[in-house]
C-alpha cells in the first residue's frame, strides 16, 4: 500500500463520514438544509383553491383567460424555485394549486398570490373634462359611474409615507360594480361606508385606460422586462418592452393623454398615466411625448432585489384576471400515497443489500469492496441531492435507480477484466491494474452516452415538455452517472489497491470462483 | 467456441417476431392513457369518523376506482381524483362509501383539467428522437477509428429503437390484458430504459472496438463472435443485479409503482437480448453486405465468405 494511496483512503472515509453526517437521521436538518426535499407525489404538501374574479373585466372568453391564469402560475411557481407544482383548472372558473413540500399556508399563499397584476390606468374625466376625486363619489347618493363610457371599477388612491418614510401611494377605496351594484369598498375590499373616507376625498379617482379600440393596456401586452438601474438616480427601476399590439396601443394613449407642453410642461395627473400592480399605484409618470416606440420605465421605491422579482413577474406574465382568495387551503398528503415513500426506503435498503450479496458470492472479495463503493455511491447521491437541493420525486426514483444500474455496471466491467488478466496469469497487482486499464474505454463512452441523454432531456423536460418528472429523471441520473464514475473507479480502486499489500492477496479463492484456473 | 454471431439470423427472427407483436398490438390495442392525462372529476369528501388512508384506498379499488388518485387532507378527509364521474356514477360511490364508512360530512365535487398536458406523452417521444441523433453522432464519433463508424452508430441507435419498440408494444399488450394504463411511471420507465440499453450497447461495442484494434482476428466475424462471448458474463450480472432492484420495488412499494418496474424489466431483457446478439449481428450483416437475406429465404447457417 503506497502513501499516494493511503492519503487517497482517507479522504475517502472524510467524504464518507461527510454525507453521513448530512443524511442521518434522515430528516435532520444540516447546513441549513431540513431534509431531503420531496415532490408532492412522495411527501404532499399544501393545496390552494382559488376563484377566479372576472368582475373587473370583459367576459367574451373566460376560458381562454382560465387557460392563461393555469400558465402563468406555473410559470411563476417554476422561476421562485419550487419543483412539480401541480396547477389545474377545477370546473369552469377556479384554479387547484398544490405545492410540493410547502407544510407552512401563508408560504405557499404568498407565493402564489403575487398575483403580478399590471395594469395603466388613467385618471377619470367629467363630462366636461375636469378630474373626477373621491369626494364627488361619496358626494352621490345613489352610486353612479361619472364616466358612463367606461365599465370597469375605479381605484383611489392616496399619497403618504410608508414606514421608511419614504414617499408611497397608498390604495384607499374602489368603486366597482358587483352583480350589478355599484358598490364602495375599501382598500381591503370591505364593504365601508361614507364617513370613514371623507378624509380621502381629495383622492383622485382612476380608471382602465385603454387603446382606440377598446383594449385595457395590462401586463399580458408586454414582451419583456428587465431589471436596471437607472442613470440619473441611481435608484432601480424596470424596463419594459410592449409586443406588437401593446405598442400601438400604448403609442394610441400617448397621442391621448400627452402633455402638449412636452417634457418642460408642469407635471399634472391629467397627463400622467398610472402603473398599477395588484391594485396598487407603483408611480404616475407623466407621457411627455406621443410616441413611445413600445418601450417604457416603471420607476417606484424599489430595491433592486424587489425590481428584479418584480421583473420576474411580469416576464412570466400577469394573471389576466385577480383570484379571490382561496375558498380552500388544506395540507395534503402524497398523490402516490402515505406510505410510498416508507416504503420506497425500505425496498431501496432490500435491494442494496440483496445486490451487494450477489456481488459478493459472484466476485468474491472484490464485490465486498464494490459493495462498499456502492453504499458509497449511495449516500454521497442523497447527500448532493440534499444540498444541492434537488426535489426528488417520482423521475427522480427512476433516475437513481438506473444511477446504481450504472454504478454496479462500472465495477462489474472492471472485475470481468480483472479476471480474464488473472487467468491470464498475471500477478493480482498487476491484474487490478490493467482491469481498471481496460474497463475505462467502456465505463466511459457508456457514460457519455448517458450524460448525452440526460442533457437532451433535461433540455425537453424544461422547455417543450414542460414535465417535472422528465426533469427529475435526467437530473438523478447525471448526478449518479457522475458519481459512480467518481466511486467506482476511486474508491473501488482504492479498496482493492489496499489490500494487495495484505496477506489476503494471496489467497486467490477470495478473487475468483475457480481459483484462478480456467 | 459458442457460435453465437454464425447464428444471427434466428436471433434476427426472435427480434422480428417481437417487433411484430409490438407493431400489431400497437396499432390495435394502442395505449390507454391514464387519468393523469384526462380530464376528469375530483371529489373532496370528510367522514365524521376518522378513516385510514388504507382503508379508504382499498375501498375505492374494491368499488372499481383502483386507478383513483387519493390524497388525505385531514384526518378521515379525502381528495379524489378519478376518471370524469356522471352525477348518478358519483351518489352511487358516496353512498357506498358511506355505507363502508359512516356519514359524510361534507362533499364537493369538481371536473378538473388534465394533471398532466397531453402533450407530455408525445414530446417524451420528441424526446428520445432527439436522443437518439444526438447518440448516433456520438457513437459515430467515438468510433472514429474503426472502418466506417457511421454503421456503427447507425446500429447502436437501432438498438436503442428497438428495445423501446418492443416494450412499449408489450406494455400495450399487457396492458389490453391486465388493464393497465399509460400514466407517469410508465414513462419514468420508458425514460430508464434508454439509459440502460445505451450501456449495454456501448459496453458490447467496446469490446468489439477493442478486439479489432488488438488484431484478435482478420475476419470481422470472428472478432464480434469473441467479444460477445466476452461480454456475456458482464452482460448477465449487470442486468441481474437491476432485476433485484426491480423485484424488490415491486414486492415492496407494489401497485403504484407497477408500471415503472415492468417497463423497466421487459426493456432490460430486450435491452440485454439485443445488445449481445442482434446489434453486433447487423454489423455483422452490414459488414458482408447481406440484407438482402432478410427478404430471401432466410438460413440457419450464414455462407462463409
Amino acid at each position: 500500500m503506497t502513501r499516494n494511496n493511503k492519503i487517497v483512503l482517507l479522504v475517502i472515509l472524510v467524504i464518507f463520514a461527510f454525507t453521513l453526517w448530512v443524511l442521518l437521521p434522515v430528516d435532520s436538518s444540516r447546513l441549513g438544509r431540513d431534509g431531503l426535499r420531496l415532490g408532492l407525489d412522495l411527501k404532499g404538501g399544501v393545496q390552494l383553491i382559488y376563484q377566479a374574479d372576472f368582475s373587473g373585466n370583459n367576459t367574451e372568453d373566460r376560458q381562454a383567460y382560465m387557460d392563461r391564469a393555469v400558465l402563468t402560475i406555473e410559470k411563476r411557481i417554476d422561476q421562485f424555485g419550487v419543483t412539480e407544482p401541480v396547477v389545474q383548472q377545477l370546473g369552469n372558473d377556479r384554479i387547484m394549486v398544490q405545492l410540493p413540500g410547502f407544510t407552512d399556508i401563508a408560504a405557499a399563499r404568498s407565493l402564489v398570490e403575487q398575483v403580478g397584476f399590471l395594469e395603466f390606468r388613467e385618471v377619470e374625466k367629467n363630462s366636461s373634462g375636469g378630474m373626477v376625486y373621491l369626494k364627488d363619489y361619496l358626494s352621490q347618493d345613489q352610486l353612479q359611474y361619472i364616466d358612463t363610457a367606461e365599465t370597469g371599477n375605479r381605484v383611489f388612491v392616496t399619497q403618504g409615507t410608508d414606514d421608511n418614510g419614504d414617499y408611497a401611494y397608498k390604495t384607499i377605496a374602489f368603486v366597482s360594480n358587483i352583480d350589478g351594484v355599484i358598490t364602495l369598498t375599501d382598500g381591503a375590499g370591505n364593504p365601508t361606508d361614507n364617513v370613514s373616507l371623507k378624509t380621502y376625498g381629495a383622492s383622485e379617482s382612476w380608471i382602465v385606460t385603454r387603446g382606440d379600440d377598446g383594449t385595457a393596456l395590462t401586463g399580458s401586452l408586454l414582451a419583456d422586462a428587465q431589471p436596471n438601474i437607472n442613470q440619473t438616480s441611481s435608484k432601480p427601476e424596470i424596463d419594459i418592452k410592449w409586443n406588437t399590439e401593446g405598442a400601438t396601443i400604448f403609442d394610441q394613449i400617448a397621442a391621448r393623454l400627452h402633455n402638449p407642453a412636452g417634457a418642460g410642461g408642469t407635471y399634472s395627473y391629467q397627463y400622467a398615466l398610472g402603473i398599477f400592480l395588484d391594485d396598487n399605484l407603483l408611480s404616475a409618470p407623466q407621457l411627455t411625448s406621443e410616441k413611445y416606440e413600445g418601450r417604457g420605465t416603471i420607476s417606484g421605491s424599489f430595491t433592486l432585489a424587489k425590481a428584479e422579482q418584480l421583473a420576474n413577474l411580469l416576464k412570466s406574465g400577469s394573471l389576466p384576471m385577480a383570484l379571490k382568495a382561496p375558498e380552500m387551503q388544506e395540507k395534503i398528503s402524497a398523490t402516490l400515497g402515505a406510505e410510498f415513500i416508507t416504503l420506497s426506503w425500505k425496498a431501496g435498503l432490500i435491494a442494496l443489500i440483496l445486490v451487494m450479496g450477489f456481488m459478493v458470492a459472484y466476485y468474491r472479495l472484490p464485490g465486498l469492496m464494490a459493495s462498499m463503493a456502492l453504499v458509497f455511491y449511495t449516500t454521497l447521491t442523497l447527500a448532493v441531492c440534499k444540498l444541492w437541493p434537488i426535489t426528488l420525486s417520482l423521475g427522480s426514483i427512476g433516475g437513481i435507480i438506473v444511477g446504481v444500474g450504472i454504478a454496479v455496471d462500472a465495477n462489474v466491467l472492471i472485475f470481468e477484466r480483472m479476471k480474464e488478466e488473472f487467468r491470464a496469469g498475471r500477478t493480482l497487482k498487476a491484474a487490478i491494474e490493467a482491469g481498471f486499464h481496460r474497463a475505462w474505454s467502456a465505463i466511459w463512452d457508456s457514460n457519455m452516452t448517458t450524460f448525452i441523454a440526460c442533457i437532451i432531456l433535461y433540455w425537453l423536460g424544461s422547455t417543450a415538455m414542460h414535465n417535472a418528472a422528465v426533469i427529475g429523471f435526467a437530473v438523478t441520473l447525471f448526478l449518479g452517472a457522475v458519481v459512480s464514475m467518481f466511486t467506482a473507479v476511486l474508491v473501488t480502486r482504492t479498496l482493492l489497491r489496499a489490500l494487495t499489500g495484505t496477506g489476503l492477496a494471496n489467497k486467490t479463492r477470495l478473487f475468483t470462483v475457480t481459483g484462478g484456473k480456467k | 467456441m459458442l457460435d453465437i454471431v454464425g447464428k444471427r439470423f434466428w436471433y434476427f427472427l426472435i427480434s422480428g417476431v417481437f417487433i411484430l407483436i409490438a407493431v400489431v398490438s400497437l396499432a390495435v390495442f394502442g395505449l390507454k392513457p391514464s387519468i393523469e392525462f384526462s380530464s376528469g372529476s375530483i371529489i373532496s369528501l370528510a367522514f365524521e369518523t376518522p378513516v385510514e388512508y388504507d382503508q379508504f384506498q382499498q375501498k375505492m379499488n374494491d368499488l372499481g376506482y383502483s386507478n383513483a388518485i387519493v390524497q388525505r387532507t385531514g384526518s378521515g378527509q379525502f381528495l379524489v381524483r378519478t376518471e370524469v364521474l356522471t352525477d348518478a356514477q358519483k351518489t352511487q360511490l358516496e353512498t357506498d362509501l358511506t355505507a363502508a364508512f359512516g356519514t359524510l360530512s361534507e362533499s364537493s365535487f369538481n371536473s378538473v383539467s388534465p394533471m398532466i398536458a397531453s402533450e407530455t406523452a408525445r414530446n417524451a417521444g420528441i424526446a428520445v428522437a432527439v436522443a437518439m441523433v444526438g447518440m448516433l453522432l456520438y457513437v459515430t464519433y467515438a468510433f472514429r477509428k474503426m472502418p466506417s463508424p457511421f454503421r456503427w452508430g447507425t446500429c447502436f441507435v437501432i438498438a436503442l429503437f428497438h428495445d423501446i419498440l418492443v416494450t412499449v408494444g408489450l406494455f400495450s399488450l399487457f396492458g389490453k390484458m391486465f388493464g393497465w394504463e399509460m400514466n407517469l411511471m410508465f414513462i419514468t420507465g420508458i425514460l430508464a430504459i434508454v439509459g440502460v440499453s445505451l450501456d449495454n450497447t456501448i459496453v458490447v461495442f467496446d469490446r468489439m472496438r477493442e478486439n479489432q484494434r488488438m488484431g484478435v482476428s482478420p475476419n470481422f466475424e470472428a472478432v464480434v463472435n469473441r467479444s460477445q462471448i466476452e461480454t456475456l458474463g458482464r452482460s448477465m450480472n449487470t442486468s441481474i443485479t437491476i432485476l433485484i432492484t426491480c423485484l424488490a420495488l415491486l414486492l415492496f412499494v407494489g401497485g403504484s409503482i407497477q408500471n415503472f418496474v415492468v417497463v423497466l424489466m421487459i426493456g432490460l431483457i430486450a435491452g440485454t437480448f439485443d445488445s449481445v446478439f442482434v446489434a453486433p449481428g447487423l454489423l455483422v450483416v452490414w459488414d458482408k453486405n447481406e440484407w438482402g437475406r432478410f427478404i430471401g429465404r432466410k438460413k440457419a447457417t450464414p455462407v462463409k465468405a
